[in-house]
């Protein structure tokens, strides 16, 4: 009977694992990004190593990711520093299907930061490979490409930022 | 004994609430068609007295037809003069699955508009969190 329990146990505990393994983890390795920007060029995220990086998953049919775009606005501009001194950067990544509509909605909020998109709605691959199931989603990153943190928005995402900048002074 | 009568009270008051929040929608539960139900009619090929629109960011569905998203006033009139000539019987489903219902801004003037124009038989595609998670991660028909 014991051992019936905990075969039980071990089959619920690997099932956890399985699942667990589909999304992404603090502490593992930011999958790699390598798409095109608004011109056309390749651009891939390995080449921001060195810099805390917020991978800022959106879409322009995503009205709350739409929303919060001032608001990235905000924290990259109150960090205009630590990106000039290559510490800090965001990366926009789009989930939309319609170039012209990625296009205007980044000239409408004036957003200088990086922007890459393959254009293929839900069916980019990096929907699969950071495991997204809606937007808006984020992920910070370290240095090292490390991740941080998953999915925080507002203060909690700008203390901590602004925690991981500091420190690296 | 008080006690009760102030929870069953509040359980009447709080129910009937939550039942004329739901009746704000302009669809009724019964105008919800299930994605399996979808899904299938298409893998069978019995899409044919059928019109799907999409209303949102993509027609990812097989055989939908891309409107784009409805809170565009453009696209409210793309939708008018698509279905000028189409019979007010025909069967008609409208998707958009950008993001839950409750936070989707294109279904609401999308299937108005379908009511306006006086199509009995409108249907609203259920996909209460997104396209992703309803449809694609199914592996239901999509449009390549």
């Amino acid at each position: 009977m014991k051992r019936t329990i905990f075969l039980l146990l071990i089959m619920l505990f690997s099932g956890y694992l399985f699942a667990q393994n589909s999304t992404l983890k603090v502490g593992e390795n930011a999958p790699e990004i390598a798409l095109p920007k608004v011109d056309g060029t390749a651009f891939s995220l390995s080449s921001l190593k060195g810099r805390i990086v917020l991978i800022d998953f959106w879409a322009t049919w995503c009205a709350p990711c739409v929303k919060e775009q001032p608001e990235l606005k905000a924290l990259y501009e109150k960090y205009a520093n630590s990106v000039k001194n290559g510490k800090f950067e965001i990366l926009g990544v789009s989930l939309d299907k319609s170039k012209e509509n990625w296009q205007k909605t980044i000239e409408r909020f004036k957003i200088d930061w990086l922007q890459v998109s393959d254009l293929k709605f839900w069916k980019s691959p990096v929907a699969k490979d950071y495991g997204i199931e809606g937007l808006p989603f984020n992920v910070l990153i370290d240095e090292q490409g490390k991740i941080i943190a998953i999915n925080l928005h507002g203060k909690e995402l700008e203390e901590l930022v602004h925690k991981y900048l500091n420190v690296e002074k | 004994m008080r006690y009760f009568i102030f929870l069953f009270v509040a359980m009447l008051t709080f129910s009937n609430w939550a039942s004329a929040q739901q009746k704000q929608e302009p669809w009724a539960k019964s105008q919800l068609m299930e994605t399996a139900t979808l899904a299938s009619r298409i893998t069978n090929n019995k899409t044919k007295d059928l019109l799907i629109l999409s209303v949102g960011p993509d027609a990812i569905i097989k055989g939908s037809v891309d409107i784009g998203p409805a809170n565009n006033q453009e696209n409210i009139k793309k939708l008018n003069s698509y279905l000028k000539n189409v019979s007010k019987d025909k069967k008609i489903v409208i998707y958009c699955g950008c993001c839950p219902f409750d936070k989707c801004p294109n279904i609401r003037p999308a299937f108005n508009t379908l009511k306006e124009m006086g199509f009995k038989n409108a249907k609203l595609l259920n996909l209460p969190k997104n396209i992703k998670a309803d449809w694609l991660d199914k592996d239901y028909p999509t449009n390549d």
